[in-house]
């Protein structure tokens, strides 16, 4: 076919070839390294305690409305189902958790450790060069209010990008009732602090200058709320600031924070954070510490997560609550970036000649069984006529076996094989 | 100093923002060069030059790690980058404006007003400030024919000298909007490259301060 004829209308009729807009095919080897990560992010929540849970594709929209704000909530694609309830695809799984925990788990025991993995949808603009459909993998620690957990979840995000070959990240921590508390304690009133955090969290940092130029605060406190977005560094930041703030909830995020990076510290990662006082996320949903963990090899953030005491109390179950999400296919990204696509790695091949088919099918079991990838022809391999041998091919190498030999000759041959095939330490 | 990735508007900004570039001095760039090629380097920064609307696009896929853009175009972009910078230069004006004689420009208009413009997001968040209920119609370009054609009864457009406007017999009736010139980030690299990133910033905002200055005096 002409490489103008793979232009003309597919076969079905539709655009895109029969694939909807914004959604990902994922074919062999790039498919099999996004389930390995999401297996290696699983596998070190469950060794970290975090029990693996599956929650539903599709919820209530009244549900997932709990839990994400009026810029999520448009993103989201609904129906309506038979009975006429409004149904949404889930944006993210937090909210999930939060409902299957008061409603199933409400008796503990807390604290409770929970970890999932599984897609999520946006409703995003096509052509915009973002997933619509993306993997996350999170964990959830629900009923313990004190920074031990929110270290735990900071520490578990970093180990398990760790080990999933990304070391170099940088992680930073912030506090959501820093800005809140300085703005509150300075006296600014309500409807200019709604001003200056929505203009925080557009990340409109000119729009916070023009507000807060037109406040009455304290020289040094407006100074210190300016300087974003140079608000950040190790531990020393903190003695800084607590130098130039005089309110009590601002200072209680400030000493919130020096016990954070303390516990990180023993968590033995602060080589990779770095604190953020100017982080404002979602100033209505996280009500502690927070994080976002970026890499120099992504313009968007690999994961991020923080307190939000709030939300579990949505569904009838006043239980303080941490935790994170990984975006799976962000980091897949970073590390494609970094290494290149993983080539399929061809598993061995089974040939049989004629007359040979039920030898064959004994070794490729016998590989099988040892976890070996192999495959077996399914008819008998050209020019190989009459010899009754069956071949196991690799790129590198072939073996021939007698397919007339006895039972303990065939498996010295097939431990031959194996031994030959085991990947050397 | 590692290098920066800078993305620079192609059309009336660009040679305002090579000159607060030279005047910060963060890079000397010619905005001639861009006339032969698209990439350059300069300073050890990589600058590349490209339409304004796809400015928010580049800077928020991390392509660049920065960029000088029109407020105009952040109104019309749902792109997240971090704006951190007002660069005070290329100055315009959003302006509602209706045909001379229209009862629009005494103030006398009753029901649905019809808007061309090419701004309709800003155009529907100024609507909604001053609770007009108006139907917009999105145009590309030469918005101030739409009154003379009758597409519709008033525009909402950017003017910087008005001259557009008066020859079309177009009268201002409201201002929705200034624009200047910004410096916005990508979200990823002010956390990853801040120490650069936070330096360009501070370089262009002295810079501009220095020039508002001057030009007042």
């Amino acid at each position: 076919m002409s490489s103008t004829g793979r232009m003309d209308a597919p076969a079905l009729g539709l655009g895109s070839r029969g694939r909807a807009g914004g959604f990902s095919d994922w074919l062999v080897g790039a498919a099999a390294r996004r389930r390995r990560l999401t297996e290696t992010f699983v596998q070190t929540f469950e060794v970290w305690g975090y029990g693996y849970i599956a929650t539903p594709l599709v919820e209530p929209l009244a549900t997932v409305a709990a839990g994400v704000g009026p810029a999520r909530q448009a993103q989201l694609f609904r129906f309506m189902d038979a009975d006429g309830d409004m149904l949404a695809l889930v944006g993210e799984r937090t909210v999930s958790v939060a409902r299957v925990v008061a409603t199933q788990l409400q008796r503990g025991p807390f604290p409770l450790r929970l970890g999932y993995a599984g897609p999520v949808l946006r409703n995003q603009a096509l052509h915009g060069g973002r997933r619509r459909e993306s993997l996350q993998a999170g964990c959830e620690l629900i009923g313990h209010s004190g920074l031990a957990a929110d270290a735990e979840c900071i520490a578990l995000a970093a180990t398990a990008l760790d080990k999933a070959g990304m070391r170099d990240v940088q992680v930073d921590v912030g506090h959501a009732d820093f800005v809140p508390g300085l703005l509150d304690s300075a006296g600014v009133d309500a409807h200019l602090q709604r001003d200056v955090l929505g203009a925080l969290e557009r990340r409109d940092l000119v729009a916070v200058e023009t507000a807060l130029q037109a406040t009455e605060m304290a020289e040094a406190e407006r100074r210190l709320l300016l300087a974003f977005p140079a608000l950040r560094g190790g531990r020393e930041i903190l003695d800084t600031a607590m130098q130039d703030v005089r309110g009590e909830r601002p200072r209680r995020a400030l000493q919130d924070l020096a016990a954070l990076w303390d516990l990180l510290d023993a968590h033995g990662i602060t080589d990779r954070v770095h604190l953020d006082l100017g982080a404002v996320r979602d100033w209505d949903y996280y009500t502690g510490p927070t994080f976002e963990v970026f890499s120099e090899d992504s313009g968007f953030p690999l994961g991020s997560g923080g307190r939000y005491d709030g939300l579990l109390e949505r569904f009838g179950l006043p239980e303080p609550a941490t935790g994170f999400v990984l975006h799976v296919d962000r980091c897949l990204d970073t590390l494609t970036r970094r290494t290149g696509d993983v080539l399929v790695v061809a598993p061995v091949q089974v040939t049989w000649a004629a007359g040979a088919h039920r030898a064959a099918l004994e070794l490729a079991r016998g590989l099988h069984v040892a976890g070996l990838a192999c495959t077996c022809g399914l008819a008998p391999g050209s020019g190989l006529d009459g010899d009754r041998s069956v071949y196991v091919d690799t790129k590198r190498v072939r073996w021939t076996i007698d397919g007339r030999a006895g039972d303990g000759d065939r498996g010295a041959a097939l431990a031959a094989v194996l031994q030959a095939l085991r990947p050397r330490r | 100093m590692s290098a920066l990735r800078v993305a620079l508007p192609g059309g009336i900004l660009l040679d305002g923002a090579c000159d607060l570039l030279a005047a910060a001095g963060i890079a000397r760039l010619d905005a001639r060069r861009f006339d032969s090629e698209l990439r350059v380097a300069d300073s050890g920064h990589a600058f590349v030059k490209v339409r304004p609307t796809d400015i928010p696009v580049y800077v928020e896929m991390g392509a660049c790690d920065c960029g000088i853009v029109g407020k105009d175009v952040l109104w019309e972009t749902r792109r997240e980058c971090y704006e951190l910078v007002d660069l005070r230069f290329g100055e315009c004006r959003l302006v509602l404006a209706a045909p001379r004689g229209s009862p629009l420009v005494d103030g006398k208009w009753t029901g649905t007003l019809r808007v061309a413009t090419k701004y309709p997001h800003a155009a529907a968040r100024f609507f909604d400030e001053v609770g007009t209920t108006v139907e917009l119609i999105r145009l590309h370009g030469s918005v101030e024919l739409a009154p003379a054609t009758r597409l519709a009864d008033a525009v909402l457009d950017i003017t910087a000298t008005g001259r557009t406007l008066a020859a079309n017999d177009l009268i201002e009736v409201a201002e929705a909007g200034v624009s200047t010139a910004r410096l916005i980030a990508n979200v990823a690299a002010l956390k990853t490259r801040s120490d650069d990133v936070n330096m360009v910033a501070a370089a262009l905002r002295r810079a501009a301060a220095t020039r508002a200055v001057q030009g007042a005096a």
